[in-house]
């Protein structure tokens, strides 16, 4: 797993969340500019698991690969959800959905680091 | 009047971190039975039968309706109930618990979500349902 990568996804994920939580506060449904953050995010995260798998093959992975894998593959389908989530939900809880995922996400980041690092609970 | 569904509005948050803590522990519950369940297996059961809560509790969110509130409701209290207990348990005896659940220390290792979790869906659920009653007023107003 790559340190400087899993950062990237971080703050993008935590970026996602910054523009949302104001969508929301302002009270407006989803827009471009949440559905752009969302996709960039899913780019980071499609870039960390092909890293992750390249990485894997190449052994010297962490002794929880299973888990590790769960984590890589899970990430992926969070944003789109939650973009499918706000194009359905076309009130302030749209951009609120997104807020949980990209936390979710830079949540599950940093637990993947640690599986990585064979680190932490 | 129309039933206030439970997987609209602010709803939709609630079943969005149901779904992740579904997805989450599911997960985790597959792998750990899948590869260590002999080191710990009241925890690994444990854990499957939270992912089951998880689910159903998301589902009966989203779909709405009579029935599903019933089976959320359910859901939520044995939720509620599981890591209340298994949260005391885990601290009066790790032993028992070599390894985590997603209930152990009240939720700690999740961020004491799974502890709010069940608490929030519960007050959703009491409060859409007063909204499906109608026009029921209470003696002590609302805000």
């Amino acid at each position: 797993m790559s340190n400087a990568l899993s950062t990237v996804v971080i703050v993008v994920a935590l970026l996602a969340v910054a523009f949302s939580a104001v969508t929301a506060l302002r009270n407006r449904p989803m827009g471009w500019g949440d559905l752009a953050a969302l996709g960039v995010l899913e780019v980071a995260l499609i870039a960390q698991a092909v890293v992750g798998f390249v990485k894997l093959s190449g052994g010297g992975g962490p002794s929880e690969t299973a888990t590790f894998v769960g984590y890589l593959l899970a990430a992926l389908v969070i944003p789109p959800a939650g973009a499918g989530w706000g194009v359905l939900e076309r009130s302030r809880w749209g951009p609120g959905v997104i807020v949980v995922a990209g936390l979710a996400i830079a949540v599950m980041v940093v637990r993947m680091r640690q599986i990585w690092d064979g680190t932490g609970g | 009047m129309a039933e206030r569904e439970t997987g609209g509005g602010p709803g939709r948050l609630l079943v969005a971190v149901y779904g992740i803590f579904a997805l989450a522990a599911g997960a985790r519950a597959a792998v750990q039975i899948a590869t260590k369940f002999d080191e710990a297996p009241l925890a690994y059961v444990l854990s499957a039968f939270a992912a089951v809560v998880y689910v159903l509790a998301t589902a009966a969110l989203a779909i709405g309706g009579r029935a599903s509130r019933r089976v959320a409701v359910a859901a939520c209290s044995v939720e509620l109930a599981g890591v209340l207990a298994v949260g005391t348990l885990s601290l009066a005896d790790p032993a028992a618990f070599p390894d985590a659940t997603v209930w152990s220390g009240y939720g700690r290792g999740y961020g004491f979500v799974p502890l709010v979790l069940p608490v929030a869906g519960l007050v959703w659920l009491w409060r859409t349902a007063r909204t499906d009653r109608g026009r029921v007023v209470r003696p002590d107003g609302d805000g």
